[in-house]
């Protein structure tokens, strides 16, 4: 069956501290699969995963990001070019909510501005531990206007939704822009240029 | 900056496989509306491309690539002309340099300099080269350097970074996804399609030339349930000139029209399609409530007639897909004559080789490219080798089987000379040709031809049954009777549940497939300590990638974002760029040396033993490599205003107090200060005052590294023992010492009026006396020695030109980060005689007076 398709390619990268578990995220949402142990990645990786929504299939490539303290500078370099970011916490663990607010301000300086943002509350499965209330994790997305979700990719919870919501808001932006513009969009990178414009009027 | 820190900047601007081969600074650009100054031209090559950019700099000369711009570009191609003048008013200082690529012609104006020559020449060996090569190059890589219009040359592009996320994967083969996805859902169709049984009616007749005056339900309309499908054929439906010529005819609305009102009524039909050529027609209806499932309708024509071309014979077809079932549908009229049969199974080729349906976005199709093939038609095959009132006697004894032995088309259909994999039901009728028309009497014409079967019908296709095949001699206009046939058709239905559910497997799999496909490396370390890293020490560590994905791998340590060099200056990767097969490993070597440029800056603070690596895959992930270590501070490159400040040896000294030190080096002043030279100099000026001035080949004989390793390890430990060590070594360990300080004795800003005095030994004087008073005292102590050693040369074979020319150099130390011009070998001669000489007036004068007026 011949449906008129064409493919849209979201970057989307997860942000967070050191062990809010979002490689995990990542291999539950891409290969339905997850491990208890904990390997810390060093450097930047990444899969895909096409997703239809409203009818349109889109490849979403989805980045991991290395949360060590140390890696910080490096990555945030990574940030230009990706159309949506997961800013990830552990619900568990009080210090990696409280530096939400730092990884926010890394996005406002280093993203694109229309990047669209999402805040998880991971690790949702572990209530016996929890130290984050939802309400503090809706209250500081509400603050910021961005989207919010418990998750767990340990038990499935919510991943593949958040995944489709954070897409189909990427979708919503690029609506009204047809697809070719969309693969310009991706192919061509540009840097904001610092140069004064090369066409200027001479006395 | 220097031209080579210039021209690697601009080369920062392109990618690494873009070389910059020839650059000019300080161009002008002539045009009326841009501004003129500020660009930068170069030639920059490509494989066997070259092309010249014109860049603006937006700070002068460049700091950094994001300063430069790219405005113009001009690709050399066979269109590329280049022209000097000379500015008029000023013929030797300034050129105009035209140039014009395709449609677009600048001019600039260039300082006259001798790096114009070498410019012009890779400008002038680019046109030959293009001029030899017989293909034009197509210069690809130039076209993310224009703006979405190609003529638009002027863009403000920067190029992409090379780290990082908007590098990888971009160009995900969307095509190669979509025909792939395709092919698995074929593969898969059975687990999603079920099938349906359809009734497809096929009809042809020839009219011969015949309006449709008789009612056509004895033909269309006999069979027991009305059929899903009707494929009506005519042949020969207008034989007029005017039709042959210009393929029109009012017969095709008379005919269409006659089938629509006597197919079976008790149905309700709509038209698929209808396509002529000349005298050929096929009509395809389906009923109504099946119209949803029918996509991709396409018709072709095939004319094989006149020349091979005219559509006096041919083939007519219409496809498309009925559910999950393509089907075409060809009505063929071929050549005529008996003896013609050879000629009729070429056009059967013809027309499936030439028939090709072209939809949009897909390739074409041709015929049997399709699940369910019917072809019916005047095929024209006549019985051979048999008498006609044989033929006729036996077709009154209804023996069809003894004729049809005869029948060319069974005949060549058996050797598949012709609808080769095609079926044929058994033939139970009468042949179909040549009647009288108006009668069922054979051809009672002179020509006494032997009846023949003429109008057939074929298929090809699993799941089809022919229920029915007839002619139908009641309808008696032409000389043909029409025929007819009824298939029960088996059609594959998708069921769009169980079709999603598959679909979405197969788009997991390809997931599946191109995440495993992504280069994957294992490298087994990713933190490497050095641990206690020595002034001038090599140390070596490796680190093993080993590729562990399907594919090979390519791999390089690329910069981070706004950093010149992917590593810091005392860290050495080899290799740093490499590709590794699946299952291979290779080996990195990470090497540390401290040498005196390092050194100063991280006694000064400015740089530490930390740095991280960014491992890049090609298409893949980047991996972060930690590398640290701890430098133990040594006196080697530390400041002469910082070692006379220090009364202990410098490993007892806080690494906090130095950095405090060497960045208050300019406030150091005398009566604060414990020594008036650093002690370590003295130490060795004075072992080998002691020990060593009658030492032949002294300072010109190398020492052992591993013995002024030692001596460093002395000095920096304030050990007891004896200097370790030959005299060679003390002196070469004084050498290094002293031109690693990080300001040299005699500062940089100094240099060049020391030379300009070099042949007057008073103004010399002048000069050290107004020198810094800790680089005064060195300086003095080291003439004093040296004069010493000199008196003894004798034994050591020392003389004063040998000694100026060693010290000139340390003395008077050129400044590396200094923009000059380089230096031919000329000039550095000229340069060096002249340190030499400032350094020998103190060698060969008496200027106690110097020292005295302290």
């Amino acid at each position: 069956m011949a449906k008129k398709t064409y493919d849209l390619l979201f970057k989307l990268l997860l942000i967070g501290d050191s062990g809010v578990g979002k490689t995990c995220i990542l291999f539950r949402f891409s290969d339905n699969h997850f491990t208890t142990t904990f390997i810390s990645t060093i450097g930047i990786d990444f899969k895909i995963k096409t997703v239809e929504l409203r009818g349109k299939k889109i490849k979403l490539q989805i980045w991991d990001t290395a949360g060590q303290e140390r890696f910080h500078t490096i990555t945030t370099s990574y940030y230009r070019g990706a159309m949506g970011i997961m800013l990830v916490y552990d619900i568990t663990n009080e210090k990696t909510f409280d530096d939400i607010v730092k990884w926010l301000r890394n996005i406002d300086e280093h993203a694109n501005e229309d990047v669209e943002k999402m805040i998880l509350g991971n690790k949702c499965d572990m209530e016996e531990k929890r130290v984050v209330s939802k309400d503090r994790g809706e209250a500081i997305a509400r603050e910021h206007g961005i989207r919010f979700m418990e998750t767990s990719a340990k038990a499935n919870i919510n991943i593949d939704r958040a995944f489709s919501e954070l897409a189909e808001a990427i979708l919503d932006k690029t609506a009204g822009r047809d697809a070719d513009a969309d693969h310009a969009r991706i192919a061509v990178e540009r840097r904001p240029s610092r140069a004064p414009p090369a066409r200027a009027c001479c006395s | 900056m220097n031209y080579e820190e210039t021209k690697s900047v601009v080369q920062e601007k392109f990618l690494s496989s873009e070389r910059v081969t020839a650059f000019l600074c300080d161009a002008k650009v002539l045009h009326p509306e841009w501004v003129k100054k500020d660009r930068l031209l170069c030639i920059v090559e490509y494989g066997d491309e070259k092309a010249v950019f014109c860049l603006f700099t937006s700070s002068y000369p460049p700091k950094s690539f994001t300063d430069l711009s790219i405005e113009i570009v001009l690709p050399i191609d066979n269109t590329f002309k280049c022209e000097i003048d000379n500015k008029p008013s000023d013929p030797e200082a300034v050129l105009y340099l035209n140039l014009q690529s395709r449609n677009n012609k600048f001019k600039f104006e260039i300082q006259m300099t001798p790096r114009v020559d070498n410019f012009v020449d890779d400008l002038f060996r680019g046109i030959e080269a293009v001029s030899k090569v017989p293909t034009q190059p197509e210069f690809v890589w130039l076209k993310k350097y224009h703006g979405k219009d190609e003529d638009d040359i002027i863009t403000q592009f920067s190029v992409i970074p090379r780290s990082g996320v908007a590098h990888a994967q971009n160009s995900a083969p969307v095509a190669i996804r979509e025909s792939l996805i395709k092919r698995k859902m074929y593969d898969k169709e059975l687990e999603y399609t079920f099938t349906k049984k359809f009734t497809v009616f096929c009809g042809t007749w020839n009219v011969n030339d015949k309006s449709p005056v008789i009612p056509l339900e004895g033909w269309l309309s006999v069979d027991r349930e009305p059929p899903d499908i009707y494929a009506v054929g005519f042949q020969e439906l207008d034989l007029s000139k005017e039709t042959f010529l210009f393929d029109q005819t009012f017969r095709e609305d008379e005919w269409y029209n006659a089938v629509i009102n006597y197919v079976d009524r008790r149905a309700k039909y709509v038209k698929l399609e209808k396509v002529r050529l000349v005298g050929m027609l096929l009509i395809v209806l389906i009923k109504q409530k099946y119209i949803s499932h029918v996509r991709n309708v396409v018709c072709d024509t095939v004319g094989t007639g006149i020349m091979g071309k005219m559509g006096n014979k041919g083939g007519v077809s219409i496809r498309f897909d009925l559910h999950n079932t393509s089907m075409c549908f060809v009505n063929s009229h071929l050549a005529a004559h008996v003896e013609e049969y050879e000629r009729r199974n070429q056009d059967f080729r013809d027309i499936c080789n030439r028939t090709r349906f072209l939809q949009p976005n897909q390739q074409a199709k041709a015929i049997k490219d399709h699940d369910q093939i019917y072809w019916i038609g005047d095929l024209n095959y006549r019985i051979t080798d048999l008498d006609p009132n044989t033929v006729k006697q036996l077709i009154k004894d209804n023996n069809f089987e003894k004729i049809l032995e005869w029948d060319q088309l069974k005949q060549q259909h058996k050797n598949n000379n012709v609808f080769a994999g095609y079926t044929e039901g058994p033939i139970t009728f009468k042949p179909t040709y040549k009647y009288d028309p108006g009668t069922d009497n054979w051809d009672s014409s002179e020509k006494n031809r032997a009846p023949a079967w003429c109008d057939r019908i074929f298929w090809k296709g699993e799941a089809i049954s022919q229920l029915a095949y007839r002619s139908h001699p009641a309808l008696n206009i032409s000389d043909h009777k029409p025929v007819s046939a009824t298939f029960s058709s088996s059609i594959k239905v998708i069921d769009e549940e169980k079709y999603r559910k598959v679909y979405e497997d197969v788009i997991k799999q390809l997931d599946k497939l191109e995440n495993e496909l992504i280069p994957q490396v294992k490298v087994d370390l990713t933190e490497i300590d050095f641990g206690t890293v020595k002034y001038l020490e090599l140390q070596v560590r490796t680190i093993t990638i080993k590729n562990i994905g399907k594919l090979p791998v390519e791999f390089e340590f690329i910069k981070k974002l706004d950093e010149t060099s992917f590593c810091k200056e005392w860290l050495i990767v080899e290799p740093y760029k490499k590709c590794i097969c699946a299952d291979e490993s290779c080996e990195i070597q990470l090497k540390v040396l401290i040498n005196k440029t390092s050194a100063c800056k991280i006694n000064a603070g400015t740089d530490k033993l930390y740095d991280i690596l960014v491992l890049h895959l090609y298409g893949g992930k980047d991996i972060f490599i930690t590398v640290t270590g701890t430098y133990q501070r040594s006196c080697f490159g530390c400041s002469i205003e910082v070692l006379v400040n220090l009364n202990k040896p410098i490993k007892d000294v806080p690494v906090g107090k130095l950095i405090e030190l060497e960045n208050k080096r300019d406030q150091c002043v005398s009566n604060q200060s414990t020594y008036s030279i650093p002690k370590e100099i003295w130490f060795l000026v004075d072992h080998i005052y002691l020990h060593g001035l009658k030492e032949p080949n002294l300072f010109e004989q190398p020492g052992l590294h591993s013995e002024v390793l030692q001596i460093r390890d002395w000095l920096d430990s304030g050990s007891v023992d004896p200097i370790p060590g030959s005299i060679h070594s003390v002196a070469e360990a004084l050498l290094l010492l002293l031109e690693s300080t990080a300001d040299p004795i005699i500062p940089y800003n100094l240099q060049s009026i020391c030379l300009k005095a070099s042949a007057n030994y008073l103004q010399c004087k002048q000069i050290v006396m107004e020198l810094p008073e800790f680089r005064k005292n060195v300086f003095l102590y080291l003439c004093e020695f040296l004069q010493e050693a000199l008196q003894h040369s004798a034994e050591n074979g020392l003389d004063a030109k040998t000694l100026s020319t060693l010290f000139g150099e340390i003395f008077l130390r050129d400044n590396p980060n200094q923009i000059q011009e380089p230096q031919s070998r000329i000039n550095k001669q000229v340069i060096d005689k002249k340190k030499a000489q400032f350094v020998h007036h103190f060698l060969v004068n008496d200027h106690s007076d110097l020292i005295f007026t302290r």
